[in-house]
């Protein structure tokens, strides 16, 4: 797996390479709480390069997105963790977990950062 | 039958899909359902590693496979903890992000990929999980074709539903809306548009939109629907797609 980061002035841009199981999602986690701690809490993953997710993958993906959510700016604005491009076999397995209605999810990066 | 073990570690991961990857495409599992294995098998393989044994003393893992024409069957084998898949709460997929509970997805994704799961104990042989994965052979008889014509609306809509539960009554599971001749959808006909995705989804089925005309397709751009629909430029290539994921 491999993770490329990108700051903006508001939203974080993750994009996510490769395979997310039990051995690489530690460092999805790392990489998450590292900019919680800096007080980033408004995150676009960009999965457009992702090959695999499992169920620890997906762990992960549910508690960085409730933690985010606790980070309110107001009542209508604060942090979450938004998707952009989700490949066929990504989509699948979002589907049978009930996922992809769990994530706000974009057909591209802009949209998914412009929607913060 | 082929066989490999392996100490239940992390490490072990990788290895363990590079074999089964090949013993499914070796079995003539098509690609979609050589990924499904994968997964299944990788889920397995990663409760194994993380609660059969303690993590400091890692005991082993048997992967073994062997197929016929009809069934692809995996056996995992390990001898740590015993494991009881009724103290695994199934996830429920509706809930909401604040209330959706983390775990339980493992076995849950195990169920679901595969065909038939069993999982017996034995104080002497330790845990044996079996799974199987049907072989798909011929041509699929469970395809249903539907044109749809003039708006799909508030005052539409139900019909098309009742028309497709008719369908789904006769065992179809993957449906295919030709909209060529559809010259309006409304909030309306997406929303059961939707429903109607989800019913089959549920039974396992795929809904495919293809042939969709400019002020349609917008409709589904506007409101991010895209991104959730399986749409096709003609109904031949929607037709070819079923089974093969995306949907």
């Amino acid at each position: 797996m491999q993770i490329e980061h990108r700051s903006f002035n508001r939203v974080d841009l993750l994009a996510v390479a490769g395979r997310i199981d039990a051995a690489t999602s530690p460092q999805l986690r790392q990489q998450v709480e590292a900019l919680f701690e800096q007080g980033r809490y408004r995150l676009v993953l960009d999965l457009a390069q992702l090959e695999y997710i499992s169920s620890p993958g997906l762990r992960v993906l549910i508690e960085a997105r409730k933690r985010a959510r606790e980070w309110k700016i107001t009542d209508l604005e604060g942090g979450d963790i938004r998707i952009a491009n989700l490949p066929p076999r990504i989509k699948e397995v979002f589907d049978l977990t009930g996922f992809t209605s769990l994530f706000e999810i974009y057909a591209d990066v802009t949209a998914a950062v412009g929607s913060f | 039958m082929d066989s490999i073990t392996l100490t239940a570690d992390l490490d072990a991961l990788a290895q363990i899909s590079a074999f089964i990857t090949e013993a499914a495409e070796l079995a003539g599992l098509d690609e979609r359902a050589t990924w499904q294995v994968q997964l299944a098998v990788d889920e397995a393989a990663t409760n194994v590693i993380q609660h059969a044994y303690d993590p400091d003393h890692p005991g082993d893992l048997t992967l073994s496979w062997q197929s016929d024409e009809q069934r692809f069957v995996i056996v995992l084998r390990d001898y740590g903890r015993h494991f009881d898949p009724h103290n695994v709460p199934a996830p429920d997929i509706n809930s909401s992000i604040e209330e959706r509970q983390v775990g339980g997805l493992g076995i849950y994704l195990i169920t679901r990929l595969m065909d038939e799961v069993r999982f017996d104990f034995n104080p002497n042989g330790g845990n044996l999980l079996t799974m199987v994965k049907y072989i798909a052979s011929g041509p699929r008889d469970d395809v249903v074709i539907m044109p749809i014509q003039g708006r799909v609306d508030a005052v539409t809509a139900p019909q098309l539903t009742r028309d497709v539960h008719a369908q789904i009554a006769q065992g179809a599971r993957f449906v295919l809306l030709d909209l060529q001749e559809v010259v309006f959808l409304s909030s309306s006909g997406l929303r059961a548009l939707l429903i109607i995705r989800k019913e089959l989804m549920t039974l396992g089925g795929e809904l495919r939109l293809a042939a969709l005309q400019p002020q349609v397709h917008e409709v589904f751009a506007l409101t991010g629907f895209t991104q959730v629909f399986a749409i096709h430029p003609t109904p031949e290539e929607a037709e070819s797609a079923f089974g093969q994921g995306r949907a």
